[in-house]
């Protein structure tokens, strides 16, 4: 048994499910990213788990004990919010120990335990400042550190960097995940942005209206979609469509996207029309031979390191993500007649 | 084009105000030092034989010290139910809330006369007697208004998160509580238990209803004493109620600004 589980858990408001039958299982050390559209009952189920929302079915089982009848102070979470949520009356240091006095530990361990958290997180020294004396950041990082200095036995982490700018967000993302890598503590990371998952995830649990989507490692879930709304919640993905030529179950199966045809290796229903998503950097422009989808090419954005073109192909739009360094954008003209080609293992199909 | 008016016009109106503000309060403290056994202002000559005198009136000094306890009495209770009262109505969503919250209002806006008449009327059905715990069941009816407009204003935009981050450290809700809520609200509370004490210590109206020969405040005694005599030691008495209600504003003002708390009673 996994060291987090979630059974069939459940959660109501005024009748609606906001969250229905979730099972997720989270091994120790892990780290696992919550992401999902505003509303989607991530901020709910991480309440659920840190008890101050009560299940209203299922259960929650940590190290192999049932918590969620547990209140929130016998759980032994640690939690960090969103917006910090710190003890405006007390000093970053009583803020720290606030844990520790509670557990009655010794004087003399609450400093040295206090101090070593606040080292953790780069604040040695602030110990006397107030939470208002403080930055963004810094609060945070002080927010972290009284989470984890009761070492916890899961870390429940709420949008934390989504009041703080986006350079110092980065910054922040990778001192939390090698602290949480060095303690080697079980998290759960909620976000809506899903660079942020991607980026520091040991598995990402994409959420949509209260149930999880896929679990999975943050490639996976890129490369390997596994519902529709995972395929177009993540990165960007073009919709298009192809014409199946030949579907047999001892053959490979044959499409065609107007003209440009490939052959697939799973198959799909002869006659009728099979819908796949593409993602913008998996497309390429053929200028050697006569192979691909004929396109126009509406607009050329110059992005930096790449280039991101538009193109238009029977009234549908096409976007494409190309390297500079692998193509050069002045080869190719707007208004001009391109092939676009990609490979066939890079089509998604679009599951209904 | 309209003529601006010169800036100084505006200071000297604002000035006339506060001089209008504070002068009977002025007049009271300077003729208690009057050497005449009448008063007059300006006072002739200065002495602080009127202060002196008080200790020859010990019914003076027996009401100062039941006013004194009927207003701790009443500031001590009026916080603890209005600061409950205040959490209930800000945080939880129940039946008859409104009601509630319309009832506690009400004080304020009933003049305290109407109050006093419904009080005595009230007392005299369930028959409790005049006694100093009937005043300060009064009183308390009468401040917890006052307790809840602060109480309350010093909850709302309160960050929640803040407890329930307490309570994943560990604690427990009463601790909670004293640890973490109550120091955060803690200036709207001294300054409600404050205004309660103000509230109750300068109160004539409703205490007039509820006199009885050994139930006499302060003000009534004043008052009572006033309808026979007229000497400085009206404006000696006086004189200490000025400045013990002037040391509480101060005190007020240490704790979170004169200008807050009106304002918060917005
Ligand atoms: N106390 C509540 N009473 C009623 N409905 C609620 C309550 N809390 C949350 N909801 C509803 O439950 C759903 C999920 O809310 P939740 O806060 O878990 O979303 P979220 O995924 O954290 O979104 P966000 O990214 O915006 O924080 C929403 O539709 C919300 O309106
Ligand atoms: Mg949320």
């Amino acid at each position: 048994m996994s060291y987090l589980c979630l059974e069939n858990v459940v959660k109501t408001f005024n009748k609606t499910e906001v969250v229905k039958k979730m099972n997720l299982e989270i091994e120790k050390g892990e780290l696992v990213s919550f992401l999902g559209p505003s509303g989607c009952g991530k901020t709910t189920t991480l309440n659920m788990i840190a008890g101050f929302l009560e299940v209203d079915g299922g259960k929650i089982v940590v190290d192999g004990k049932p918590v969620h009848l547990l209140p929130p102070n016998k759980r032994e979470m640690g939690m960090v919010f969103q917006n910090y949520a710190l003890f405006p009356h007390m000093t970053v240091f009583d803020n720290v120990a606030y844990g520790l006095k509670l557990r009655k530990v010794s004087k003399a361990e609450i400093n040295q335990r206090v101090l070593e958290a606040l080292e953790m997180v780069r604040l040695s020294g602030y110990e006397k400042r107030y939470p208002k004396e403080l930055s963004g950041g810094q609060q945070q990082r002080v927010s972290l550190a009284r989470a984890l200095v009761i070492k916890p036995k899961v870390l429940l982490l709420d949008e934390p960097l989504s009041n703080l700018d986006a350079k110092l967000r980065q910054e922040m993302r990778e001192e939390i995940v090698g602290i949480q890598k060095k303690v080697g503590i079980t998290t759960i990371f909620v976000t809506h942005d899903q660079e942020e998952a991607l980026a520091i995830s040991d598995r990402v649990a994409v959420m949509y209206e209260g149930r999880i989507e896929q679990v999975d490692t943050p490639a996976a879930i890129y490369n390997h979609p596994q519902t529709d709304f995972v395929s177009r919640f993540i990165g960007e993905v073009n919709h298009i469509q192809a014409e199946v030529m030949e579907s047999n179950d001892d053959q490979p199966c044959k499409v065609s996207f107007d003209g440009y045809q490939q052959v697939l290796s799973h198959h799909v229903p002869k006659g009728v029309l099979s819908e796949f998503y593409l993602r913008p950097e998996k497309i390429q422009i053929n200028l050697e031979n006569n192979q691909g989808l004929k396109v126009l090419v509406e607009r050329k954005m110059f992005l930096g390191s790449k280039t991101r073109y538009i193109f238009l192909n029977n009234n549908q739009y096409l976007f494409a993500d190309i390297s500079n360094t692998v193509f050069n954008p002045d080869q190719i003209k707007e208004g001009q007649e391109v092939l676009a080609v990609w490979n066939p293992e890079d089509l998604l199909p679009v599951k209904k | 084009m309209r003529k601006k008016l010169p800036k100084f016009s505006l200071h000297f109106f604002c000035l006339l105000v506060y001089i209008f503000l504070a002068a009977p309060i002025v007049v009271v403290l300077l003729s208690s030092l009057t050497t005449t056994d009448y008063i007059v202002f300006p006072p002739k000559g200065i002495t602080f034989k009127w202060y002196a005198e008080l200790v020859n009136h010990p019914e003076f000094m027996q009401s100062f010290t039941l006013s004194i306890i009927v207003a701790f009495g009443t500031s001590i209770i009026a916080t603890i139910i209005g600061t409950m009262a205040s959490i209930a109505v800000v945080r939880y969503e129940f039946k008859g809330k409104s009601v509630i919250t319309q009832l506690v209002g009400s004080p304020l806006l009933i003049p305290s006369v109407v109050f006093g008449v419904a009080l005595l009327q009230f007392y005299s059905w369930i028959g409790i007697a005049a006694s100093p715990i009937a005043l300060v069941i009064g009183h308390i009816i009468l401040t917890i208004p006052f307790v809840m407009r602060l109480v309350v204003a010093s909850l709302v935009g309160f960050d929640r998160s803040i407890e329930q981050a307490a309570m994943n450290l560990g604690a427990g809700s009463l601790r909670v509580f004293f640890q973490i809520t109550l120091p955060i609200i803690k200036s709207g509370v001294i300054a409600g238990a404050i205004f309660a004490f103000i509230t109750s210590f300068d109160d004539l109206t409703v205490a007039l209803f509820i006199v009885s020969t050994d139930v006499v405040t302060l003000p009534v005694r004043i008052y009572t004493y006033m309808q026979y005599q007229y000497d400085p030691i009206i404006t000696s008495i006086s004189s200490i109620m000025i400045l013990l209600t002037v040391v509480l504003m101060v005190v007020i003002e240490r704790v979170l600004g004169v200008g807050k708390v009106f304002a918060s009673k917005n």
